[in-house]
């Protein structure tokens, strides 16, 4: 077992590496900085958690990590790539790539089948395949229910498929944009613990939540305050590294 | 995936797209039917004018003084030039024949003689063609003649029949007011120049040809003793309306410029080639005639362009408040797809798509519905014309036309709510809708 706190600055085994990004925005009142300074890393196979109130720039930086956006200033390196090199329609092709969201609304199409709506994701990247859409929903938990509209899915139901979406296209990183605080105890329970068996396999997560008891099972909580980054240390072991 | 997601956005948002698709049809019905009417306007107000008379007048380059007393040639019958009417025939060859619409060829000459009754004849008359196919051998004729030049003129009887033209008779039409002053009717007879006069008609022109006696060319030549002659031809031509270009003298153009003239149907190019084929004539626009004509024309098809113009950016603007409101329920699905990896141009393809359906849809429905309005209209504005022809409903070649102008209305409609969608930060959009 290697130790975290190594690796954090260690960029070169990091899938998400950040050095000096900052990220301002430019409006009437003048510059607004989002995200000053921010440097950390993450390596394959992390389960990390970030936390902070609002407007602490949570959501600027999971843009920034989902490739929505770019730094200002400073250097992202996602799966070794700086973000800040690629075009605009490169960082289209790199997102679809690399990141696979899972949105507290869930975001499902509501006139797309269960089905349907993972095989969005495959036709955003590549190719349908509805044999692997299918076993994508198998794998949550879900192959009974594939032709199923959202609207007929429980909460918990509609964050799998979500979840399904989002591993369809095999990307290192899911990034996980509070990922119970739509369900209820009963439905938080069953997606912890699919995120638990992702981790388990060796999925790089990212996941932004309020939630202690969901931060409590990454192993690193990166918390933010004002636009600024405070690192935890480890709360579990790492299950999966990269080389 | 792509068609499914077509398909549901026309299945889901029915009322959107039939707002943006009917403010598409609208505009293409009234450009339609304004292009139509533009196109064939032309015709139809040469033909209303040409109730008017003719627009370009010939007659013997060596006679260019035309000596008229209150529109009666004073002119001594036995002088001045004259052309051929054999000549005519070469009219059917030149460059715009098929927009030459009427002929009448005129010889003047005076009669001397008795009535049936006994009344003393002192009267000019003139040679015309009254129904006359006009044919250089190659290709169909033109049924023209003075009756279908001057369609003012009514007759109280029949016209008279070339084909009855004898070396000792013949038939002829009198003036009302000649009528009147020798007491003559149709059936009636006038003794000229060793032949007879049949009178089959009483015709009243409203000018000074009421004093006078028409017959058939053949007989006047007969009579005046100059056989194939005319001393003056009436044309009715389709002609451009004049401009500058149109009054430049050909002569003086470089040999493109002269080209590009001389294949336009301005009145002069089309009386310059009239008088490359007839030798010895001089041929002139009748100018009040032909820049009415080009006047009205110019005035009526800039207000067909102007309302064309107001339709299509009133379908635009339509269109634009149309495909905003549906892509604004949409923001979510959009946002979503960028997430997902969509590049703007695969989203924006999927709105243009949708955009140009609509506006082939829409369009072609436009295109048939303006063409019917175009018939519609042409029917109550233009009464000349006649009634309408199915098969002159549908002019094929503005359907492309019709669609291209669509498509622009709907893709520039659709464009700045589509770029709107597009600039905006797709996480904002996810988290607004959540």
């Amino acid at each position: 077992m290697e130790n975290l706190t190594d690796l954090e600055t260690r960029p070169d085994c990091a899938v998400i590496a950040l050095n000096g990004v900052t990220r301002e925005y430019s409006g009437r009142a003048g510059v607004v900085r989002a995200l000053e300074d921010a440097s950390f890393s993450i390596v394959a196979g992390e389960w990390v958690a970030i936390t902070g109130p609002s407007g602490s720039g949570k959501s600027t930086l999971v843009n920034l990590i989902g490739c929505l956006d770019r730094p200002t200033r400073g250097e992202l390196f996602i799966d070794g790539v700086n973000t800040a090199s690629l075009s605009p329609t490169e960082l289209d092709r790199f997102r679809a790539d690399k990141v696979g969201f899972i949105f507290q609304q869930f975001h499902l199409i509501p006139y797309l089948s269960a089905l349907e709506n993972v095989m969005l994701a495959q036709y955003f990247h590549s190719m349908t395949d509805e044999k692997e859409a299918r076993a994508a929903l198998e794998r949550v938990g879900l192959g009974h229910r594939a032709e199923h509209l959202p609207s007929e899915l429980s909460g918990g139901e509609q964050q799998r498929v979500c979840i399904a979406r989002a591993l369809i296209n095999h990307p290192p990183i899911l990034l996980a944009d509070e990922p119970t605080g739509n369900l209820d105890a009963a439905n938080q329970k069953i997606v912890a613990e699919l995120l638990q068996n992702l981790h388990a396999q060796g999925h790089t997560i990212v996941m932004v939540t309020h939630d202690p008891e969901m931060a409590a099972l990454a192993q690193r909580r990166i918390a933010l305050s004002h636009g600024k980054v405070f690192c935890h240390p480890v709360s579990g072991p790492v299950v999966s590294l990269r080389k | 995936m792509f068609f499914r997601l077509l398909m549901e956005s026309f299945r889901r948002q029915r009322r959107r797209k039939a707002l943006a698709g009917l403010a598409i049809l609208l505009g293409t019905t009234a450009v339609t039917a304004m292009l139509a009417l533009a196109t064939t306007i032309g015709d139809h107000i040469h033909q209303e004018l040409a109730a008017y008379g003719a627009n370009i007048v010939v007659y013997p380059a060596a006679d260019q003084l035309e000596v008229k007393v209150g529109g009666v040639d004073v002119k001594p019958v036995s002088g001045g030039a004259y052309l051929k009417e054999s000549d005519l025939a070469k009219l059917r060859g030149i460059f715009w024949a098929n927009n030459i619409t009427g002929v009448s060829p005129e010889l003047p000459l005076h009669l001397t003689g008795k009535t049936s009754a006994g009344a003393d004849v002192d009267a000019n008359a003139t040679g015309l063609w009254f129904d006359h196919s006009l044919s250089n051998g190659g290709g169909p004729a033109l049924k023209t003649g003075s009756v279908a030049m001057h369609p003012w003129w009514k007759i109280d009887g029949r016209w008279p029949a070339e084909k009855a033209t004898s070396a000792d008779s013949t038939e002829a039409v009198v003036g009302t007011s000649l009528a009147s002053h020798l007491n003559l009717k149709a059936g009636d007879s006038i003794q000229t120049a060793g032949r007879t006069l049949h009178i089959t008609g009483i015709v009243s022109t409203g000018d000074t040809t009421d004093q006078q006696v028409l017959l058939p060319l053949n007989a006047a030549q007969q009579i005046a003793g100059i056989p194939d002659a005319i001393r003056r031809v009436e044309i009715s031509a389709r002609t451009k309306p004049e401009d500058s270009f149109a009054r430049k003298d050909p002569d003086s153009l470089s040999p493109k410029m002269r080209e590009i003239w001389y294949c336009r149907p301005y009145a002069n190019s089309i009386a310059y080639q009239i008088r490359e084929v007839i030798p010895g004539a001089r041929a002139e626009q009748v100018r009040r005639v032909e820049q009415s004509e080009g006047n009205v024309l110019k005035r009526i098809s800039g207000l067909m362009w102007f309302i064309s113009a107001a339709a299509l950016l009133a379908a635009g603007f339509a269109v634009s408040a149309a495909m905003a409101t549906a892509i604004l329920e949409r923001q979510a699905e959009i946002g979503l797809m960028r997430s997902l990896g969509a590049s703007k141009g695969a989203v924006a393809l999927l709105f243009y798509t949708e955009a140009g359906l609509l506006a082939l849809f829409a369009g072609g429905l436009g295109y048939l519905a303006g063409s019917g309005l175009a018939a519609w209209l042409g029917a109550r504005i233009f009464t000349e014309s006649g009634p309408v022809q199915i098969g002159t409903l549908l002019i094929p070649v503005l359907f492309p036309v019709v669609i291209a102008l669509a498509l622009g209305v709907a893709i520039a409609g659709s464009t700045p709510a589509i770029r709107r969608a597009l600039t905006s930060d797709p996480s904002a959009i996810l988290r607004a809708s959540a």
